[in-house]
């Protein structure tokens, strides 16, 4: 089984590129002005138990 | 150049600010004031909206209290769809913040599925993730996984927990390298040109040549409508997660990095807007 998380030479890729310029571009759109709202989820912290 | 860890965590972490306001027509008490928030695109409406309903009910009278449902413009807003979704079919294309109107009575049972509980909403995010698993693995990887694993998958979406998804969600997005790919992309294709909720066939990564298949192929075969022809003004906007992936984009990958964590590729088929 391969991961998929690697690096590939795709990267460089123009729809790659694109992709990663469009995700920045909304996250100014729907998130810069914002900043001040209330997050849906509160935050806690995550501890991972061992199987028994 | 962001690594695709930044993709996934660019996609995990996208939030729509919302402006939540109570149906004029729910006897209250007094005034409701508005309710903002912003909610994560990847999650869905019954997860993450306990702050809307405290909020609201503070105004009402339990008796006058039914299933808290919501309506963006006149259209109910199925639950079972992931927010991001919902958002991009309804609304991407008017003025932030999202407008919600949060119903207490007359729930519409034709258009929306009762959630009495987050159970509810589990159930349905893990019969999509085994969906999901029997087209990409013949349902191999997700019934190799214990209890405690699928456990792990539905809390970091319900806790918003990045990690903790992924650190088990990764074994979901792998396939023999020999193959290129899944044995067939789960997606759903929505279109606001059709009464169907949305297209879902059998579509396989790689063509029988062996080349790999781009978002242009998938919707050639499934929905050619929505291409511009050539000399044509474009008339739809192929929409995931909030933005228009170039079509020349190899559906294995965006399977792998944009899909949301029901481990489908929800793609919008929306008009352009004609301002």
């Amino acid at each position: 089984q391969s991961m998929s998380l690697s690096v590939s030479p795709a990267q460089t890729a123009a729809w790659r590129r694109q992709i990663c310029e469009q995700l920045s571009e909304r996250s100014r759109r729907e998130m810069d002005d914002f900043k001040h709202y209330e997050q849906a989820i509160e935050q806690s912290v995550w501890v991972k138990k061992g199987a028994m | 150049m962001a690594d695709d860890k930044d993709v996934l965590r660019d996609v995990w972490f996208g939030r729509i600010p919302t402006c939540f306001t109570l149906n004029p027509d729910e006897v209250t008490e007094r005034e409701a004031e508005p309710y903002y928030l912003l909610l994560p695109r990847v999650s869905y409406l019954p997860l993450v909206t306990d702050k809307v309903k405290k909020h609201f009910l503070k105004v009402m009278r339990t008796e006058d209290v039914e299933e808290m449902w919501f309506e963006h413009e006149g259209t109910p807003l199925k639950w079972h769809y992931p927010i991001g979704v919902l958002f991009d079919f309804h609304a991407s294309n008017s003025v932030l913040p999202w407008s919600i109107t949060v119903h207490f009575k007359n729930f519409p049972d034709v258009d929306l599925l009762h959630c009495p509980s987050n159970s509810v909403v589990e159930a349905h995010f893990m019969s999509s993730i085994k969906e999901a698993d029997a087209l990409k693995h013949k349902s191999q990887v997700v019934n190799d996984m214990q209890k405690k694993d699928h456990k792990q998958l539905w809390m970091g979406l319900q806790n918003d927990k990045f990690d903790q998804f992924w650190a088990m969600n990764r074994k979901l997005m792998e396939y023999p390298t020999e193959e290129g790919g899944f044995r067939y992309i789960p997606f759903r294709i929505y279109q606001t040109t059709s009464d169907r909720p949305f297209i879902q066939k059998l579509f396989r990564p790689v063509s029988t040549e062996g080349n790999p298949h781009t978002l242009f192929d998938l919707l050639k075969e499934m929905c050619p409508d929505a291409l511009t022809k050539d000399g044509e003004e474009k008339r739809f906007q192929v929409v995931i997660h909030g933005i228009e992936p170039l079509l020349e984009t190899p559906l294995q990958w965006l399977s792998e990095h944009l899909s949301h964590p029901d481990n489908f590729l929800h793609i919008c088929i929306i008009p352009t807007p004609t301002d």
